[in-house]
């Protein structure tokens, strides 16, 4: 799957090229605002990571180019603006999604994950791992065919999980998914465990792979 | 505090005090003067006629002493002896006890020598003239008379003049109290046509725009900041994620790791809060409708009870129907902010209650000791030492409830602390 990221700032865009490269994903780079029209006039991609401050001009000038073309790309916004305003502004441009920075690799993969399960598969969402099936229409989960009965928290972080595939997440990072806009105002995160352990003893029970690993205590990694 | 106006009419009314009062024996001593002048002149004037006329006469000697007997007896102020030898004339003022007019009285008198033939009379001349005393308590009334007269006069006209004089000064006075930093312009100052006024005016006005001036600069310093530390923030953040991925941490690597995860989720927070007070300041988040309280509550809490539960805090909530007229963003920071604050500092065990109603918002949470309520709503002024908060989710509360000028008050009762927003 390609993935466009379109972003000034050569270490970021790196880092993230890196993160998600780990996960069949293609990455390719646009730093500015010329190349970053060359590149989506040229190829197609899954998803396009758009930052909006770009030298040469404005981010959302892209969402129209992308319009004008009538191209389905699923696009993220990444910017260092976080206003009400230019979300807003953003989501009604096109974009299907708008991460602001600073933020945590997982959940820029998590989002992507989202955004390209919706482009790409419509209804029939179904994420099947051996004998773990995530259908995220109706949002039930089946290990072997039985039913495992999961809150809203346990079926989003199993999610988020499954979306960083082999890669270790730290606790501020799924705090943060959980919580969104309030997790960075407190310094303890141990709500964090509470909920992981659930998921994992009720996975558990229902026989899976156990592909939930524990890494030293602070961090968890989904393995498949 | 006195008063311009009155500062320069006191000077004025002490001055005009002194000189009347100077004045007093000045016009007595004249008036005194030029009595005593003017009898003696008429005295000396009635002798000489006196003189001229009984010798015109030509009268036998017996004749004189019965005439000078009848007139001693006849006419008032007069009176003759036969004197041996002639002595030196003398003017003198007397008081004494006048039988006919029945009173203490002040006479001007002459005594002088008159010779009728070749007989030499000594004669004394006599003139009732005004007392000393009473003279001086006329003219004292009709001082006072005047000074009354010109204080009233002088009150009167500094009224007006003054008031006239000083006008633009006090319109530019009112102007400048009318400033405000946050208000981002300068007041108009009246146009004055006198010089030293529309000096101060310019002076004024370029002051105001100077504060303005850095003050926006300032404003924007801030924003600009937060905003280039966002970029640099964001790549930290995503070496730690990328060096979390390496396979050779060990548990101590990955506590540091975790550390560090805090320190950028702290700096990120920070930055986060000031960028939000300069938005806040510059009078961004401008729309208002009208909101729930109950409503925006019930949407916020959810949030908060993973915190609640796996900090063993009991939350109640008690919140009657309430609307406000604001900013939705702005007033869900608000509750946000109170909302954290409360659950940040309350010890495993304890409670918080949110309480609404009668205009009032009460967040109470349990607690140990008072906060120190100088440093509460100040920027990163830590009430408490023990816990370390950025310093500024307290201070973007009281900033958002100036806006909409909401009081924002604390107090410390029977172990809960009481953060009241009164509406």
């Amino acid at each position: 799957m390609k993935i466009l990221i379109i972003e000034d700032e050569p270490e970021l865009a790196a880092d993230i090229g890196a993160y998600l490269s780990a996960q069949d994903y293609l990455c390719e780079y646009a730093g500015t605002w010329a190349q970053a029209r060359e590149k989506v006039e040229l190829y197609r991609y899954e998803c396009i990571l758009l930052d909006l401050m770009l030298p040469g001009g404005d981010g959302l000038d892209i969402l129209d180019i992308l319009k004008a073309q009538g191209q389905q790309d699923g696009v993220i916004i990444i910017s260092a603006k976080n206003d009400y305003e230019t979300k807003i502004r953003g989501l009604h441009a096109g974009a299907d999604d708008y991460l602001a920075k600073p933020f945590h690799l997982p959940e820029l993969a998590a989002r992507i994950y989202s955004v390209i399960r919706r482009r790409s598969f419509g209804n029939q969402n179904n994420i099947v791992q051996n004998e773990l099936k995530v259908d995220l229409s109706s949002r039930v989960v089946t290990v072997n065919g039985s039913l495992v009965s999961l809150t809203r928290k346990e079926l989003d972080l199993l999610l988020f999980f499954i979306s960083n595939k082999n890669r270790v997440i730290g606790k501020s990072a799924l705090a943060e998914h959980l919580s969104g806009d309030i997790a960075d105002m407190f310094d303890n995160h141990d709500f964090v465990y509470a909920h992981v352990k659930n998921l994992k003893k009720k996975l558990t029970e229902a026989g899976y792979g156990n592909y939930l690993k524990t890494i030293y205590a602070t961090g968890y990694k989904w393995e498949g | 505090m006195k008063k311009l106006l009155d500062q320069s009419l006191r000077p004025l009314v002490i001055y005009t005090l002194i000189i009347l009062i100077v004045s007093i024996p000045a016009y007595f001593l004249t008036i005194d003067w030029i009595w005593e002048n003017e009898l003696d002149k008429h005295h000396y004037a009635i002798r000489e006629k006196l003189e001229k006329r009984l010798t015109s006469l030509d009268l036998p000697d017996n004749a004189v002493s019965d005439m000078i007997s009848v007139l001693n007896k006849v006419q008032p102020g007069f009176s003759f002896t036969e004197a041996v030898a002639p002595s030196a004339d003398s003017s003198y003022t007397l008081i004494r006890f006048d039988t006919f007019m029945n009173d203490r009285e002040q006479f001007r008198c002459l005594m002088t020598d008159i010779r009728v033939n070749g007989t030499l009379f000594r004669v004394l001349i006599e003139t009732n003239m005004e007392e000393i005393d009473e003279t001086i308590l006329a003219i004292a009334a009709v001082t006072i008379f005047f000074f009354i007269l010109l204080l009233g006069g002088f009150v009167y006209i500094n009224r007006k003049t003054s008031l006239r004089v000083w006008r633009p000064f006090y319109d530019s006075l009112a102007s400048l109290q009318a400033f405000r930093l946050e208000g981002g312009k300068t007041e108009a100052l009246p146009v004055s046509q006198v010089a030293e006024f529309a000096d101060l005016n310019k002076s004024l006005t370029r002051l105001m725009e100077a504060s303005l001036a850095s003050y926006k600069q300032q404003k924007e310093f801030t924003e600009n900041a937060s905003h280039e530390l966002q970029t640099p923030l964001a790549i930290v953040k995503s070496k730690l994620d990328l060096l979390l991925q390496s396979r050779v941490l060990d548990q101590s690597q990955m506590q540091i790791l975790e550390d560090a995860y805090q320190a950028i989720n702290r700096v990120t927070r920070i930055n986060k809060n000031l960028l939000l007070l300069a938005k806040i300041e510059q009078a961004q988040f401008d729309e208002q409708q009208s909101i729930s309280i109950h409503g925006l509550l019930n949407e916020l809490s959810p949030q908060f009870t993973d915190r609640f539960e796996s900090s063993d805090i009991r939350f109640t909530q008690q919140v009657g129907e309430m609307t406000l007229q604001a900013n939705p963003m702005l007033l869900e920071i608000l509750l946000t902010n109170l909302l954290v604050n409360a659950l940040r500092y309350t010890p495993a065990g304890g409670e918080v209650s949110v309480y609404a109603g009668h205009r009032k918002l009460i967040f109470a949470n349990t607690g140990i000791s008072p906060l120190d309520e100088r440093n509460l709503f100040r920027r990163f002024a830590q009430a408490s030492p023990e816990h370390a908060g950025t310093g500024l989710g307290l201070a973007i509360v009281r900033e958002i409830c100036e806006r909409y000028n909401w009081q924002i008050s604390y107090d410390f009762d029977c172990g809960h602390h009481h953060f009241t927003v009164s509406f």
